[in-house]
């Protein structure tokens, strides 16, 4: 058995080689130990951006490998096993945890018309908002708030894109919605993210008004 | 503004999020954007400004958002993949239960699982 698993162990690095069907019990939760574990740290901090509070990114995370770990005979070896990870633990905190918020949730029709991009003209240098000026001066502000205080869908988009640095259709895997809505959340997200990050800056005094 | 390499400004403009984040469809794309951007400059500029913009948000975000998990947490999941291994072995699933399947729209719960993880929760916080 041990010699066994050693030689499995070569033949799955990074070009995975298994055979899910003859895989033994031991087999499967050794693989999913050494592979799947890793990302413990990676999709706390996710959760922690879904949930908003230590207890509940924890028993998001747990709950996640659970499903991960049950299913993971259907994950496909080979294939991108962190966005599978994001996928499970998005899913279950859309169908778990959110239920009991009644958040307000933005009407995702309002979102398909990515065209309404409002640059479509070019800015001028005085119109190129304080917004940017400011943002240079960001250093130690809250971060963390300014993306809390986000709706949930521009917060994992630009989470999910920005920090986890997934592609518009890994995130429309992970969320379930059409690359068009994730690239205009992702665009919203952003422009709201970088205006609330100038007011933060701007209550904090941070504003270098005159390196303008 | 003029209409330089095939491509009005406007339409530069409005998809530039798709150059910056590298989502345009295909390298022929890519090459036109470029080309527009070496011919004008008002368009390259906008691009240079929303570019560094994006990077340094991106900087920003990842500096931030890097917590670790609890050691309690890595305890747990140990844990319960121990114990969910060991039920598997014993039939975990029965007729009864549904397998999971990972479909968009929430057909994914196991109540089995469920349940399980919230016991191991609480065995691990009598436990402490």
């Amino acid at each position: 058995m041990g010699v066994a698993l050693a030689v499995m162990d070569i033949n799955q690095s990074e070009v995975a080689v298994v055979d899910r069907a003859t895989e033994s019990a031991a087999q499967k939760k050794a693989r999913f130990e050494r592979d799947a574990l890793q990302y413990t740290n990676q999709l706390y901090a996710a959760a922690m951006r879904y949930t908003k509070n230590p207890q509940d990114a924890q028993d998001l995370v747990q709950d996640t490998y659970a499903k991960a770990f049950v299913a993971f005979h259907q994950f496909e070896p080979g294939t991108n096993l962190k966005a599978w990870l994001y996928r499970i633990l998005t899913t279950t905190f859309i169908n778990t945890y959110r239920k009991d918020q009644r958040r307000p949730q933005i009407s995702d029709g309002e979102l398909e018309d990515w065209q309404i991009y409002d640059a479509a003209s070019h800015t001028s240098d005085q119109g190129r908002s304080a917004e940017d000026v400011a943002l240079d001066g960001i250093v130690d502000v809250d971060v963390k708030a300014a993306l809390a205080a986000m709706p949930e869908d521009f917060r994992m988009a630009v989470y999910l894109a920005d920090v986890e640095g997934f592609s518009y259709k890994e995130i429309a895997d992970i969320v379930g919605v059409p690359s068009g809505t994730v690239m205009s959340r992702l665009h919203r997200g952003r422009k709201l993210l970088r205006s609330s990050l100038a007011e933060y800056a701007k209550d904090r005094g941070f504003n270098r008004g005159s390196d303008a | 503004m003029h209409n330089s390499a095939h491509l009005p400004c406007d339409q530069i403009l409005q998809t530039l999020v798709l150059f910056i984040d590298h989502e345009l469809p295909s390298e022929q794309e890519y090459q036109s954007y470029m080309t527009h951007f070496q011919e004008c400059a008002d368009c390259n500029e906008e691009m240079l400004h929303e570019s560094t913009a994006v990077a340094f948000l991106k900087e920003l975000l990842q500096m931030n958002c890097n917590e670790q998990a609890p050691q309690e947490l890595h305890d747990r999941i140990l844990q319960q993949t121990e114990e969910l291994a060991g039920q598997s072995q014993v039939q975990f699933f029965s007729s009864s239960t549904t397998i999971t399947n990972f479909t968009f729209d929430g057909t994914t719960s196991i109540q089995v699982t469920q349940e399980f993880t919230q016991e191991i929760r609480h065995d691990f916080n009598e436990e402490q």
